[in-house]
């Protein structure tokens, strides 16, 4: 895709990979007229047929934030399928056996915008991971729930399959503009 | 009167057999359009549609949710209502076996997965069908008061005619639950 001038908050790029995953996250809960409904808010239907695209190649930024935006607008007070949709997110961008500390490593670059996903504090039972600005839920009054699901995911295909995963974090306030930028704990435990 | 706009954001779900309508229906009330041909919806239609209430100088945000009338998604269909706080249930008035299956499934369904109290409105569609019409008017009126429905209405969503009425009668219906509308 050739380079284009970006404006304010919305520069950077991301990787077709990720715009495939998460198209394949939205056929797997909301289905075809999901995924379709969402590209026809962001007005960018062009990219249903996201197959063919190189992975190698990016989408603009901006672009990808218009998806998120239609995505939020759509899915309004629906918390449990944005938690879905993180979780296939990851299943679908990272194959199993890759290590967490890969997975965020490449999230970071994968996406590259003003962002950052940083693993604080990991123990045999726990990690801790700061969320900064995270663009998948920074609109007021949209809650993160989208890479709660992602991150958990993330975690949970690395542990064995009897392992059970549980985050903790302070309560959300959706009316902070800042709410987009948090620390989770997650706790692994046995079924 | 207070000069400030008072905003909302409803979810509602368009419920029903499959072809009984609800797609062509919401494509009335969003672009006054028909397609002949029947694509059935897979998964989840959801479309988005701004409408200003002058009554009590508020604009609403409607996000409908139209729902494929088929059985293979069930597994998922619990996450679709999260939200919702009203559904038009909508069913042909050509077949009676969809008149049959909004109390056995849809309202069902409804009831089981919405949380909170919500408020649903009976739709007989496909009302220029004349000659093959099964399901009378009289009956679509006793049926609504039987399962409490906040209204019956009859539409064609070829025609277009009531369209637009169902949705807002509706968002009506849900501003009236929430106590904005006397």
């Amino acid at each position: 895709m050739p380079e284009r001038e970006m404006i304010g908050d919305y520069k950077g790029e991301v990787k077709n990979n990720v715009v495939t995953a998460l198209f394949q996250a939205y056929m797997d809960v909301l289905d075809y007229d999901g995924l379709k409904s969402i590209l026809k808010e962001a007005e960018l239907l062009d990219l249903k047929n996201s197959k063919g695209i190189d992975p190698d190649e990016s989408l603009d930024f901006f672009s990808f934030k218009k998806i998120i935006t239609a995505q939020n607008c759509l899915l309004y007070n629906c918390s449990d399928l944005l938690f879905e949709i993180g979780k296939k997110f990851s299943f679908y961008l990272f194959p199993f056996g890759k290590k967490f500390e890969d997975i965020i490593e490449e999230i970071n670059v994968l996406i590259r915008t003003d962002w950052n996903i940083q693993i604080l504090e990991k123990t045999k039972k726990s990690i801790t991971v700061r969320v900064e600005k995270c663009f998948f839920c920074s609109e007021i009054g949209i809650s993160c729930d989208l890479i709660m699901g992602f991150l958990l995911h993330s975690i949970e295909k690395t542990l064995p399959p009897d392992t059970r995963v549980d985050y903790h974090r302070n309560k959300e306030d959706i009316k902070d503009p800042n709410h987009n930028t948090f620390v989770v704990k997650f706790n692994s435990k046995k079924k | 009167m207070s000069d400030e706009v008072k905003e909302f954001v409803f979810k509602i779900v368009v419920l029903g057999d499959a072809a009984v309508g609800k797609t062509s229906l919401i494509n009335q009330y969003i672009e006054r359009s028909f397609e002949e041909d029947y694509k059935p919806t897979l998964g989840a239609n959801i479309i988005r549609k701004d409408v200003f209430v002058e009554e009590i100088n508020a604009s609403v945000r409607l996000i409908m949710w139209d729902l494929a009338g088929q059985e293979k998604y069930n597994v998922i269909r619990s996450m679709y209502f999260q939200g919702c706080v009203g559904a038009l249930l909508v069913y042909d008035v050509t077949r009676y076996n969809t008149f049959e299956t909004i109390n056995s499934k849809w309202l069902k369904d409804f009831k089981k997965y919405v949380k909170k109290e919500g408020t649903y409105i009976l739709i007989g569609n496909k009302i220029d069908l004349t000659a093959q019409r099964m399901v009378s008017t009289e009956d679509g009126i006793n049926f609504a008061k039987k399962i409490n429905a906040s209204d019956y209405i009859e539409t064609s969503a070829k025609s277009g005619e009531n369209a637009e009425k169902a949705f807002e009668n509706l968002v009506h219906q849900i501003l009236k639950l929430q106590g904005q509308i006397k």
